[in-house]
């Protein structure tokens, strides 16, 4: 395969996993709105979030190996999985490999919900609003089309989308229509935990 | 006969979000995959990476692709690496970083 394929392939899987990875974060903010219609159920959007999330793996997943097989990169696996170990732009890399590593363990503890409980599994996925900002800053920060206008309009676009969908969630009021009874239920279950 | 009915249209309004989703996924994934090419071809575009040197006298030489240039020439080129001037003036490589 020609370097230069490897080298472009690098560059739009990385814009692609961008996009992908937004869609996935704002999904998971909409899901805890609880929007739906008749058309548009509500398990339709954890589902597409789900799959959406599996799929940025995938193409996340072709970006680094991508540059890592990449002979012009001579980057190494190490550089690609230890983070700040690149001799490349350590510092900008190393935010793209804690960037992947945290998806990574959100992916891989949303398959294993079953196993490990739901608190666990909460507090884990709270990292994607670690891993999408740093992936953000990690695509800024190396990226060698981060200033050409398409990329510009693709990262401001994605931050706006993510910005949007943060305010909705914050000045949304819930809408779980049982939210006073299970809070009430939690606080009463509390009173009882305590000794 | 009521409760059938009810639940009947509950399992068809799920069979058809189903299919959307499963539809929304492939066309995602379709996307996606258009989009490494499309913006990769988009990248090679706007920033292919050029190699120009600014001395009459220079030579520069990749390690891979055996590109040569001398004078004012200009050659696509890709990286930074294995890039040797042989003498006179700088030679630029832009937009070969990965």
């Amino acid at each position: 395969m020609s370097d230069s394929v490897l080298w472009y392939t690098t560059r739009g899987a990385g814009a692609v996993t961008l996009i992908l990875l937004t869609c996935v974060v704002v999904l998971g903010i909409l899901s805890t709105l609880r929007l739906q219609s008749e058309g548009w159920p509500r398990f339709l959007t954890t589902s597409l979030h789900r799959n959406l999330a599996l799929m940025t793996l995938v193409f996340l997943a072709l970006h680094v190996v991508a540059a890592v097989v990449d002979p012009f990169t001579n980057l190494g696996w190490a550089a690609a999985l230890i983070p700040f170990s690149s001799y490349y732009r350590t510092f900008w890399l190393g935010l793209g490999v804690i960037s992947f590593e945290l998806l990574l363990a959100i992916v891989v503890t949303s398959l294993l919900r079953g196993y490990i409980g739901h608190h666990i599994w909460r507090a884990v996925h709270w990292l994607t609003y670690a891993a999408w900002p740093v992936g953000v800053l990690h695509g800024v920060g190396t990226g060698t089309d981060t200033w050409s206008a398409w990329m510009l309009a693709i990262t401001a676009g994605c931050v706006a989308a993510v910005g949007i969908a943060i305010v909705l969630r914050l000045t949304t009021g819930s809408p779980d229509p049982l939210a006073p009874q299970r809070a009430a239920f939690r606080a009463a279950v509390d009173r009882r935990e305590v000794p | 006969m009521e409760a059938t009915t009810h639940t009947e249209r509950r399992v068809r309004a799920r069979d058809a979000a189903l299919r959307l989703l499963n539809r929304l996924t492939v066309g995602a994934a379709l996307a996606a995959a258009a989009g490494v090419g499309v913006l990769g071809a988009v990248s090679a575009a706007t920033i292919p990476g050029t190699i120009t040197s600014t001395s009459t006298s220079t030579s520069a030489t990749a390690s891979t692709s055996a590109t040569s240039t001398s004078s004012t020439s200009s050659s696509s080129f890709q990286s930074t690496s294995g890039v040797s001037s042989s003498s006179g003036g700088g030679v630029t490589v832009s937009g070969s970083s990965h």
